[in-house]
Formats: C-alpha cells, structure tokens, sequence
C-alpha cells in the first residue's frame, strides 16, 4: 500500500511546503503553531466555532484530498489522544461558572474524541467508515493500522490523521512522561493511503505495529523488521522518540551510528507527534535527486517510544522503479 | 468470529446473570438521584467497593477502569494466557480519566488542596492500560472512542483485528462511569426525560444518563482450538457508516443508521427477514427514535422483526452502551429469548411501530442485530448468530 498524500501544520514550515525536511531546524523552545490561512479552507461560519486542532485537521485533510484529487475518502480515521481538550476545558470552566445555572451546549458537544473526524464527514458529506483512535501515544500507530485494515478489504483512498493540541492543563504530561524539559506543542498531520501507486517514486508504507506495555523494544523492532524480511542494519534513518537516554545508547547500538535522528527536538511533544515523523520521513524519501538531498535513504523506520513502555512503529520505503 | 465470554455491570446488575433476570422480570435500574435532582441508572457499587471487591492495590483509579475490570475480569473468566494465542484487549470511553480530572480541576479552581497525580489517569488510553494490567495484555492494547457508539466499535475492531489475521483472541468493549461532565452536558442539551425514559414511545420526552461497561471474548478458530472454549454464539456481522448530517442530531431518514444495518447484512451474508431481534439504539429522545424508527422501515420494509430498547433498565450507558447490548444480545440467542422495552404504552404517530413489551422466550432466535449510534453521526451494527 502507498501514501499518495501528506500534509502537516505543525510549529514548522511544513504546511504545503515540499522539501521541508531539507530546511527545518531544532525546534526553538519559545516556538509556536505555524497556522496557514484557514479562510482559505473553512467558511466563516464554521471556523468561528471551531477549536485550533479541528481547524488544523480539516485544512490538513483539504490539503491531502487536493493533492490527489479526491473527492470522497474511503473511510475516515483519526488518532488522537487528547482529542478536543480545549473544549473538554471549557466546558468544565463553564460548569464551574455556571454554578448550577443554566449551561451553553456549545464546548459539550465538540469536546468527544471523535468530533475530528466527524465534522471532516459533515465538511464533505462522506458517509464512509469513521473511527477515532485514543490510546495516548499509540493513537496515530493505531489509527494506521486501522486504515490497513481497511484497505486490506478492498475500500481505497483511506484518509488516515494524528492530531492533538498543546493543553497542560488537564493532563499533566510532563508528570507522565517523567520529563520537565520537555516542550509541548501542537501539530496534525493528514494523509492518504491508497493501493495505486500516484508517481513514479512512490512512497510505500510497508508495515505499521503497535505495541503495549512492553519492557524490551529492541527485541520487538528486531521481530517487527524481521516478520518483513529486514535487518535493522537495512533501515537508512530511524526517526525516534524517547524519555530514556539509555534506550537511545540500545537503539543506536541496534542500528549503527549515524542513522538516528530525535523527531522530538523538531516536532516538539504531543502524543500523536509520530505522524509529524511519519510526514518527515515521506518528505525525505520524496527529495530523490534534490540538491541537498540525502539519495541514500530508501527505508525509514519510524520508532516511537515516547511513553517508555509503549512502542510504535511505522516502516516506509520508497519504491522507486 | 466466536463469542466465548461475557461480562457486564451495569445499574440492573453486577453481572450477566444479575443482568439477564432484571431483563427476563422487566426491573428497571433507574432511580431519582437527590445528588444531581436526575433519573439516573447508577451501578450499585462505590469505586472502594470495587477496589475491595476485586481486591485492588490502594490506587487512585478512575471509575472507567473499574467498571472495565468488572466487566473484562467477568467475560475472561477462568481463560490463560498462551504463547500460540495473540490476544489483544480493545476497549473504549468517552470519559476516560475525566472523572478524575473534573475533581482535581474544580477542587483546584475553588483553591481547595488538589492531588495532581489525579491527572495522570486523565487520557483514555490510560485507564485501558490499567485494565491490561489487571489482565495480564501487552502488545496490541487499543482505546476507541466514538461517543456513543464506541462499544459497538471496539467489538467490531476486534473482529476486524481477528478477520485481518492481526490477532486470534480479542476482549473488546467498553466503560463509561457517571461524571458531571456528562450529566451537566446533557443538561445543557436539555434531552433528559425527568421519569424513566420512554423509548419509541409517542410521549416520550428524552433520555436518562447511566454507567456501567461490557465486555466480550472474541476467539478465532485456532484460539477455539487450544483453549476448548465453548462459542455462546458468533459475531457474523459488523459495519460503521456516518450519517454526516449534523454533529449531535439524526437525520430524518436516519441515512447513516440504515447503511450501517444494510451492510452488516451483507458482512454477515444474510437477508433482512433472517434477523429475529433487533436490539435498538433507542434513547427514548425525540430526535434518535423516529430517526432510527425510519431507518428500520427503510431497512426492514413491513416486516420489522421484533425490536425493543433495553435503555429503559440501564439509562444510556454511552460509550458502554453498545458493548453491554452486545451482552445483551449474546444472552437473546444464548436463552431464544427477546426483552421487552419498558414504558411503551403509544405508538409514534410517525410510524406506528410497536415494540417487544413483554419478555418472551423458548422462540426460535438465530440472528440478532444491535444499533448504536452517537455524536458526529457514528453508526454502528453489530450481528450476531446463532453458534451451530
């Protein structure tokens, strides 16, 4: 199966910008949400009510659609961890305001996990297939997996999302991920999955895992590699994430030198941020024969160990004839 | 796609036996809370009961994880776990560690001292982790949430984990406890019924929020092989469409609903007039039942099998809700019995459709279809059939 589209808004230049993986630098730690126009993709109407990760999603998911020139996904699917959370927020404060007054239904009935990919159906009229994945750090691994599944059964042209917004608020993820130094941003990132091939240099996504509440990664990426005839020693860039150093010192040991790049330190940290490394290892495979690019690579493994006993993981290739 | 277990705890019982004798003697679990002034069906047990009962660690949990473990502990039953056997534990919420957090964030909004650590079960995955724990799952550990038709999803993940060779043994469905949150956003959506909701009913006035989770074990054929397990009945047919009308309401003709029970039909590779009982979404709202009640019709023609809402014993349950249906339905085929749906007295004048109001059994009950729907016009069939 390949990914025939890909679109990203995060705290980088990476919105409709091809080749961004040549250009971008370490995350600067008062950075902030690069948003495009989203007049451009969303009426007034509705942007007005929309919180920033649903404005995000749909014009990300514009964007993919555009790029292939569909109208109608075949099914719909979103990882999220936190979903509407800034709603979620709000509608507490409002019951706190309210005290025991009357209530506007307005954050309420946006603040469901799944409001992302509904209103993406709403927008386009699509009733398709429709799932939303929460399983904190695994959520956009999952939601992959789903949209293999899908594709596995004969429904093409799978819209497949990671978004959440920085809200600390609510949840304390720095407490989870046992990491004060960490910086919280926002970022979604949309794509399309499809059995046709759309260039000659196509981007194959061969292979996705998610796994829980495990305690060694190294043996699980070894099998996942090798239930797709890999060694590790075959991966050109590993894009990883991590809390604990001395995984790291495991996973370049695995690997070899030189082939690892920290996907936090230019993504910065939400827990769906695999889908912003999943987009910056489709752009790299894309710049064959750019002038800064790096030919070499043809397989990215995507290694997200963000929370130290979850484990995604996403292979692509590019397939180049 | 075996069904070999299940287990459910809702406000008409602490299991599927407790369950199944409220539905057969028509005992509903609703009762006027003075707490929140509401008709709600509450489960019968504080979290330090449950803790007590299934003998927890003195943790802070939220109440999504023990009413999850209640439920799971039950449907797994005495299974093991197996090398040969990839088991995978799919669950879903829509409030997750909500329960948690809404205390610590009023708590520290009004200055009072706040435990912090109360955040850290906040994300819905989390609180899934926590039942894995309990049940000894690593590897494919998943989280859905569809609002209200998030159990009914989560089951028919693991049938699409199980039928995609990803997985042999699945514990699938889901747990949502009663949080302000809920209760003071279905307020502001002004859908409560002040008496125990009426579904299907021509009078009937909204819905009563409840808590509790479902769970089932789903094994394929090779997991049937190693654990000897005895099918209680298949799960042959599943689907999820999308209404795309509008973020909360149904549409007219009920579109999503009727392509979600049409190719359920045709997974599970039977006609309409094959179903013997119809376990319906049924919220005894205005806006649910005649959309559902058309998308029957237009689904059904004039041969609308017998149907009832099971929502007037257990209120809506939310993300459980499809999951402890899915119970429901099991136990239909286990017992080829039907349940009745409480407080219908008038027909809707729209349809003039009449539901099962007095429990029936000893009927031939080969295959049995379970609606939910929820926010964002999620549309869920589940079917299930008779083990032969």
């Amino acid at each position: 199966m390949y990914i025939t589209a890909s679109s990203t808004i995060s705290h980088q230049p990476t919105f409709r910008n091809k080749g961004f993986s040549l250009e971008i630098q370490e995350l600067k730690p008062d950075s902030n949400l690069l948003a495009p126009d989203y007049s451009a993709f969303i009426p007034a109407m509705e942007r007005r009510r929309m919180s920033n990760v649903l404005k995000m999603a749909i014009t990300s998911s514009i964007d993919c659609l555009e790029q292939t020139g569909i109208s109608q996904p075949g099914a719909i699917i979103v990882g999220t961890s936190m979903g509407c959370c800034v709603h979620t927020r709000n509608f507490l404060d409002k019951i706190l305001a309210a005290n025991e007054g009357p209530l506007s239904p307005t954050s309420f009935i946006v603040s469901t996990h799944n409001t992302i990919a509904g209103q993406i159906s709403l927008l386009l009229k699509n009733h398709n297939y429709n799932i939303t994945h929460t399983q904190n750090s695994l959520s956009f691994e999952q939601a992959l997996i789903d949209g293999m599944l899908c594709l596995n059964n004969g429904v093409n042209n799978i819209l497949v999302g990671g978004a959440d917004e920085e809200e600390n608020s609510i949840y304390n993820m720095k407490e989870r991920l046992k990491d004060e130094t960490i910086h919280l941003s926002s970022g979604v990132s949309f794509f399309i999955l499809s059995t046709e091939k759309n260039n000659p240099s196509p981007i194959k996504l061969v292979d996705v895992g998610s796994f829980g509440l495990i305690e060694n990664p190294s043996g699980i990426i070894i099998e996942f590699l090798h239930s797709n005839d890999m060694v590790p020693e075959e991966i050109d860039l590993v894009l990883y994430a991590n809390s604990d150093q001395k995984k790291t010192e495991e996973l370049k040991l695995l690997f070899g030198p030189g082939k690892i790049v920290d996907y936090q330190k230019i993504a910065g940290t939400y827990y769906t941020n695999s889908a912003f490394a999943m987009s910056y290892g489709i752009d790299i495979l894309s710049q064959i024969k750019q002038p800064l690019s790096r030919d070499h690579i043809k397989k990215v493994l995507v290694c997200n160990n963000l929370i130290p006993e979850n484990l995604g993981l996403i292979l692509l290739e590019n397939k180049k004839e | 796609m075996f069904v070999t277990g299940i287990g459910v705890v809702s406000a008409i019982g602490l299991n599927a036996e407790e369950n199944l004798r409220s539905l057969q003697s028509g005992i509903t679990g609703i009762r006027q809370s003075t707490e929140h002034r509401l008709m709600i069906g509450k489960v019968n047990l504080s979290n330090e009961q449950i803790i007590q009962l299934l003998s927890l660690p003195n943790e802070d949990f939220s109440r999504t994880t023990l009413l999850s473990m209640l439920a799971a502990k039950e449907a797994w039953g005495n299974n093991k776990h197996h090398h040969s056997i990839r088991t995978g534990l799919i669950s879903s919420t829509s409030i997750g560690g909500l329960d948690r957090t809404e205390k610590y964030y009023f708590e520290s909004q009004n200055n009072k001292a706040a435990d912090l650590y109360a955040l850290m079960t906040h994300d819905n995955g989390r609180t899934t982790e926590r039942l894995a724990v309990e049940l000894g799952i690593s590897g494919y550990i998943s989280t859905i949430s569809t609002a209200c038709s998030s159990g009914a999803n989560a089951i028919m993940q693991g049938a699409r984990h199980m039928e995609g060779n990803k997985l042999d043994r699945v514990i699938a469905g889901g747990a949502d406890p009663l949080a302000l949150f809920d209760i003071k956003g279905f307020s502001s959506l002004n859908v409560y019924d002040q008496d125990i909701c009426k579904p299907f009913d021509n009078a009937r006035k909204g819905l009563n929020l409840g808590e509790g989770a479902g769970f089932l074990v789903l094994e394929n054929d090779k997991s049937i092989s190693i654990t000897g397990n005895k099918p209680l009945c298949i799960l042959s047919g599943w689907d999820n469409s999308t209404d795309a009308f509008h973020q909360t309401a149904s549409s007219e003709n009920g579109k999503g609903a009727c392509l979600a029970m049409l190719h359920a039909l045709a997974k599970a590779n039977i006609t309409a007039d094959k179903i013997n009982y119809i376990n319906a979404h049924g919220t005894g709202t205005g806006n649910n039942d005649l959309s559902e009640s058309a998308a029957i019709k237009n689904v059904f023609g004039n041969n609308i099998p017998p149907f009832s809402s099971t929502k007037g014993y257990t209120g809506h349950t939310l993300a459980a809700a499809g999951a402890i249906e899915a119970v429901y339905c099991v136990q239909s085929i286990q017992n080829q019995s039907v349940f009745p749906n409480l407080n219908f007295s008038t027909p809707m004048k729209e349809t003039g459709m009449v539901p099962e109001t007095i429990y029936r059994s000893g009927i031939p009950v080969e295959h049995v279809l379970s609606n939910s729907f929820g926010f964002g016009g999620n549309c869920t069939c589940l079917i299930f059939s008779k083990a032969h």
